[in-house]
């Protein structure tokens, strides 16, 4: 360690290592462990500020499970047996951020292969180019716009109603189904992009031996291009689960009346809730269940961590 | 028709499918900027308006919130792309271990929900304000200070990802060439690398200035009371809405699309430049450009765009808007008015079927009148008009009517209740 320190300073000069390295301490120390360390550290703690800050740092401020145990179970007066609310909105919301996660590699498969392989030229960069313009727009008012489409007034129900489809408006919102569509859009250029990227590096002979030994283009998706692609899947699919999971725009806009998200109680907690210590055991719950997720995913198909990101 | 060919059209359609899930939502959001209506809608299409940009010029709220959020963009831009330079260039020096554990750290803050990390940032400011300050609201409990700190704390990763990009085309023997001449460290880093990565350095400033301008996951818990352009566009599109957010989206949208525009035409011009060097005998300069270079139209774009422009002007000049506006009003009143004589002649022959005694019409006629004071007060628009309108038809039918209406007056005054209770208001006429 201080031989290679020695090495470093030599190599870079003193001002530039210092800048190098200070940054860099800034950024992995302050920024990124450091904040999360106390987040952890303050989920296990009464939530003493709100209710009674002289006994805060006193003998009675100590280490407690109280908010993780009222993830699961509610408040002692609760008479079910474990927490119905919020317990229902977390699995529900990891079940359709899986979902939303399939559906996005389920449309984005298809174009992140013909551009790589089929388009060339010319038009694989227009497409490419009119993929990135609708995500420099805002995430609020892409949301927005799916409002405006699934409103119970919105264009889709006045489009299908003046088609003589529909005689009753459908209230997509309440249904979700704006909400799903929304997500689905917000991130299909983080599914697209990682598999473009693979996909485009394998050589096109490949494909075209399979093809000329007779196999079906399935069994050539199958055989040869998926295998190929699946870091670009996985890395994908991380994304946009992810995201999708942890998104708070999109269902505070689309979300249904009736339907929460789990970030809007992780919110509430922070916001008219103020109870800060709960707020972050329900936020290292939702983190953890995520990349423990992602890292069964990972492991069931073989990809390592190191490979995605690029 | 052969199956390649029908395989061909599968494709297109698709493609088509795919771009019309991409764009419809912008392109029908960016109508509803120009309808009159209140509501943000393109059925019924009202009048042609401008009005929606003025309504957002003039919204304070969204003013003040723009200003920050170009402050806090700004901030972030500071401090996340000198970090990401430093992570890049200290990465690149690493041995493979403390390579890949370094990269894996500095790379979570991508992976980790924006919520988390907004949250983490306010806990951990807020304690040390209380700690090392021992304030309750301190310099680290500031909006603004933490909503920098917390993008920063993944755009300096986006920033990263670009220059390492651009270091693997880096060659390392011009750095040694340059100490082997006798160079200083500090002037190597300026002259050569600094130079070498400034492409880098633009496009990492503008990446970490958009990820900022847009950012709402972190912003939301990082503001405290502040407030930045996502936070005031949250609250406005959650409760209440007006046309005035899709002018704001007609106006970045237009912005993307120039942008979109003059970035293919710098590339093109890099292109140009590069393979005439190349033409000259320079190899090492040429890039390997495609056989095909790209063939975006961009003139015909401009030209397109410029024609529907004069298009519009024109279409403008002879045009009005109070006018049409008035008209519209005029069409809603006979489309109203048509629609409640239908109701009436519905109700008129249901009534004849049931035939009712004149005797419970008297007695109706107090609660309809006792029917109509409820109302006049509570401003119900239309409602009060077909409310006044029983009143005039004088008779036993009528009476009937309004006795229907006034037994419903009862649970108007649960607010759930209102827009139905209207409704069948207007069904009993």
């Amino acid at each position: 360690m201080l031989g290679w320190l020695r090495w470093f300073l030599a190599r870079n000069g003193v001002a530039l290592s210092v800048y190098m390295l200070g940054a860099v301490a800034l950024w992995v120390i302050i920024m990124i462990v450091l904040p999360q360390l106390f987040m952890l550290d303050f989920s296990f703690r009464h939530n003493w500020q709100q209710m009674d800050p002289s006994k805060m740092g006193g003998p009675e401020d100590v280490y407690t499970l109280v908010n993780y145990h009222f993830l699961a179970y509610g408040s002692p007066n609760n008479p079910d047996p474990f927490n119905v609310v919020d317990v229902t909105v977390f699995f529900r919301t990891i079940i359709a951020a899986v979902f939303v996660t399939i559906f996005d590699l389920a449309i984005c498969y298809p174009i992140a292969y013909y551009l790589a392989q089929v388009a060339r030229g010319g038009k694989a960069r227009l497409l490419v180019l009119s993929l990135i313009i609708p995500f420099w727009v805002n995430e609020l008012l892409r949301a927005f716009a799916f409002r405006i489409l699934f409103g119970e007034e919105g264009t889709i129900n006045a489009m299908l109603m003046g088609l003589g489809i529909l005689s009753q408006p459908i209230d997509f919102v309440r249904e979700d189904v704006a909400l799903y569509a929304g997500l689905g859009y917000a991130y299909i250029l983080l599914m697209i992009f990682p598999i473009y990227n693979v996909v485009e590096s394998l050589d096109k002979n490949q494909i075209e031996a399979a093809r000329d030994m007779g196999a079906s283009w399935l069994r050539i998706h199958r055989r040869v291009v998926i295998p190929f692609a699946k870091p670009g899947i996985t890395s994908g699919c991380t994304m946009v689960f992810m995201l999708s999971a942890g998104a708070l725009a999109a269902p505070q806009i689309l979300g249904g009346p009736s339907s929460l998200w789990f970030t809007q109680i992780i919110y509430q907690w922070f916001n008219t809730g103020s109870n800060w210590p709960r707020g972050s055991a329900y936020a290292i719950v939702l983190m953890l269940t995520c990349v423990l997720l992602v890292l069964a995913v990972m492991k069931i198909f073989k990809v390592k961590i190191g490979e995605i990101g690029r | 028709m052969t199956s390649a060919g029908v395989m061909r059209i599968a494709v297109g359609f698709y493609i088509l499918l795919f771009f019309a899930y991409l764009f419809g939502p912008l392109v029908v959001m960016s109508f509803t900027a120009f309808n009159s209506s209140e509501f943000p809608s393109i059925s019924p299409w009202n009048c042609i308006t401008g009005e929606w940009f003025d309504v957002l010029v003039k919204d304070k709220h969204l003013m003040g919130g723009l200003r920050s959020s170009l402050f806090v963009g700004i901030g972030v831009v500071l401090l996340a792309v000198p970090i990401g330079l430093a992570a890049s260039l200290l990465l690149t020096q690493l041995q493979k271990r403390a390579r890949s554990v370094m990269y894996t750290v500095t790379i979570s803050p991508i992976l980790v929900p924006g919520v988390v990390l907004g949250i983490s940032t306010l806990v951990f400011w807020e304690r040390i304000d209380r700690v090392v300050l021992g304030a309750e609201d301190g310099f680290f409990y500031d909006g603004y200070f933490m909503t920098i700190i917390g993008q920063s704390t993944f755009i300096a990763a986006y920033a990263m990802l670009v220059f390492l990009a651009r270091l693997q085309r880096f060659d390392p023997g011009l750095e040694e060439a340059a100490l082997d001449l006798g160079a200083t460290h500090t002037q190597v880093f300026r002259k050569i690398l600094l130079p070498f990565l400034k492409p880098a350095i633009a496009s990492a400033a503008v990446l970490a200035f958009l990820a900022s301008f847009e950012n709402y996951n972190t912003t939301v818990f990082t503001i405290v009371s502040e407030s930045t352009l996502t936070t005031v566009l949250a609250s406005k599109v959650r409760y209440g809405i007006n046309p005035s957010i899709s002018a704001l989206a007609v106006i970045i949208i237009g912005l993307t699309l120039i942008g979109a525009v003059v970035y293919e035409y710098l590339k093109r011009k890099e292109e140009k430049a590069a393979s005439a060097l190349a033409a000259e005998g320079l190899p090492g300069m040429g890039t390997a450009s495609s056989p095909r270079p790209m063939r975006i139209p961009v003139g015909a774009l401009t030209g397109l765009v410029a024609v529907s422009l004069l298009a519009g002007l024109w279409f403008a000049q002879g045009y009005d808007v109070d006018e049409c506006k008035v008209r519209v009003a005029e069409e809603n009143r006979v489309r109203f008015e048509a629609l409640k004589q239908q109701k009436l002649a519905e109700a008129k022959a249901k009534r004849e079927a049931s035939g009712e005694s004149a005797e419970a019409a008297v007695e109706a006629n107090q609660a309809g009148r006792q029917y109509q004071n409820i109302f006049a007060p509570t401003n119900l628009g239309q409602q009060v008009d077909s409310a006044a309108e029983t009143e005039t038809e004088t008779g036993a039918e009528a009476a009937v009517e309004a006795n229907q209406a006034g037994r419903q007056y009862q649970s108007i005054f649960d607010p759930g209740n209102l827009g139905k209770q209207v409704d069948s208001a207007v069904e009993n006429e």
